[in-house]
């Protein structure tokens, strides 16, 4: 290489440094309004577990069965201000189910046994029907099938269970599966704040 | 006969009929208790709720206190970081290796390496080339932003090209990486359809660029669509995605790197970037022989006139194989022609 710089030299040390410092600048201009991330959200006035209010609808699966992650990154989460902490809870039993011995539906509904029962505040020492009862949602078991969430649906329960996305575990796919076979077009892509 | 069968009916039915009465005498509850069950045999009577509002901390005694709803963790940062310190670590590594050290064998290890993380181990996502998709869309639309983590996705490889010329394609791209290693007998394409198909990079680029400037409704990130490899590293995918995956793997070990070449959107970016680096893949360390027999040795048909050519260098050292200056110790002829893999 000689000392000199021909001309194309020059011409592609500037283009080389135009390209450099538009790099930056564009980075800097997006990095200006960027936000710390984003993630998927559902609606849970759109998804059709939480809405509908008649029993025996079929619980639409598609959080639990499309999402690409082996374990769904959608869990079903109880509000526990707004549960009615009932001795039978239409969520964690099957009330179609035949009555056991006990009085309670002989079937749970949460196909991994994912809800877990505990009585709580004052427990009478005669009869469990007469207690509260916490309804508790083991995130490493819960697949987001929603069928607590159908269950727990008005008339029959109070509707505080809702489907969520967790973050922490979603991908943020740029085209969410689920999101593409969702039958009512809950899921959006928002700021996590 | 019929007068047994209808004494048989008659108890069964006055069987099930007592069930209900029988359940409610026993479970007779005190009014007091809003918690009543009514456990209604499973088709007789409907499911009716026990309480219309959720119990108040009072009610259910004890000094009970609500417990939090369950939040997940906010995605870690540190992840991120890690995720770009490496990519940036690949990128440096890369051209050290295909620039300085100039083995075929370090650079297949780099490729091993950043598959089985970037690949399989990320699951792919973030990658550059879908980071076109959100940077351009943050550009158009006011109301979209991107984390820093995606900008810095897809600046830095560019700005590796600038500087080192296509690094990213050397084996960093968990893409090209899988179709790197699928490369088994190499046929030389003709030059004219060479170039004839790489025009279709620069399509698909402006078609996903169309895509991703529609209104956010109708808005389709087409890269990650038509992605053939990601459904491989996800163990999981549509038939389509998997089924153009294999085909892409398939037609890759015959010819190099079939979707980096004539598709890659990003690989359009980085060809125009590298056209301008500052320093790239020269064959011999010092001077050329102009001998020629590195001319068979790129797969990607990127040596022209016995000069590797920037634009379409992908870094993958294999070249340096077939220079006899490059291995003085051996006598020039002598030289085994390099291989396709290592």
């Amino acid at each position: 290489m000689s000392d000199r710089y021909t001309r194309r030299d020059v011409l592609e040390i500037s283009a080389r440094g135009v390209a450099l410092v538009g790099l930056g600048g564009l980075g800097s201009l997006l990095a200006v309004k960027a936000h710390g991330d984003d993630a998927w959200w559902i609606d849970p006035g759109k998804c059709v577990n939480s809405r509908l209010g008649a029993l025996g609808v079929e619980a639409c699966q598609s959080c639990a069965t499309e999402c690409v992650l082996p374990l769904s990154a959608v869990r079903a989460v109880n509000d526990f201000a707004s549960c009615g902490r009932c001795y039978i809870c239409p969520a964690y039993f099957d009330i179609h189910s035949a009555v056991g011995p006990d009085g309670l539906p002989s079937k749970t509904l949460c196909p991994r046994d994912a809800i877990k029962r505990e009585p709580i505040g004052w427990i009478d020492p005669d009869d469990p029907a007469n207690n509260y009862y916490e309804y508790t949602i083991d995130e490493s078991l819960c697949n987001g099938c929603g069928l607590c969430v159908m269950g727990c649906k008005e008339p029959a329960g109070l509707g505080s269970i809702k489907l969520e996305v967790r973050h922490d575990v979603c991908l943020a796919c740029n085209r969410c599966s689920i999101s593409t076979a969702c039958p009512e077009d809950a899921y959006e892509r928002l700021p996590t704040t | 006969m019929r007068a047994r069968r209808m004494a048989v009916t008659t108890v069964i039915a006055l069987v099930l009929a007592s069930i209900p009465l029988a359940t409610s005498a026993v479970h007779a509850l005190p009014t007091a208790s809003p918690a009543a069950a009514d456990p209604a045999p499973a088709s007789q009577v409907p499911y009716t709720r026990p309480v219309d509002m959720a119990p108040d901390e009072e009610a259910i005694g004890e000094g009970y206190v609500t417990p939090e709803v369950q939040r997940p963790l906010p995605r870690s940062v540190w992840w991120q970081i890690f995720d770009l310190a490496l990519l940036a670590a690949a990128l440096g590594g890369a051209a050290w290796i295909v620039l300085s050290r100039r083995s075929r064998a370090a650079a297949l290890a780099l490729t091993v390496g950043c598959l089985a993380y970037f690949g399989f181990f990320r699951e792919g996502c973030v990658c550059p080339i879908g980071s076109i998709q959100n940077v351009t869309t943050a550009i158009v639309d006011p109301n979209y932003a991107v984390p820093v983590y995606v900008i810095a996705t897809f600046i830095l490889p560019l700005a590796a090209a600038l500087l080192f010329g296509r690094v990213f394609c050397s084996g960093v791209c968990a893409l090209g990486a899988i179709q790197e290693l699928v490369l088994l007998k190499p046929i030389e394409v003709p030059r004219r359809l060479d170039r004839f198909l790489a025009s279709f990079r620069w399509i698909y680029l402006a078609v996903a660029i169309g895509f991703v400037i529609l209104p956010a409704a109708s808005r389709d990130f087409v890269i990650c669509r038509f992605d053939p490899f990601v459904g491989f590293f996800r163990f999981t995918g549509t038939f389509h995605m998997l089924f153009l995956g294999g085909a892409f793997l398939v037609l890759g070990i015959f010819v190099g790197r079939p979707y980096c070449r004539y598709l890659c959107p990003y690989g359009a970016l980085l060809s125009a970037f590298s056209r301008y680096a500052w320093k790239s893949v020269s064959i011999t360390p010092d001077r050329e022989l102009d001998c020629g027999l590195c001319s068979k040795a790129c797969p990607y048909g990127a040596i022209e006139e016995m000069r590797a050519v920037r634009t379409s260098c992908l870094s993958c050292a294999r070249c340096y194989g077939s220079c006899p200056v490059h291995r003085p110790a051996e006598p020039a002829g002598a030289q085994p022609r390099g291989s396709a893999a290592a």
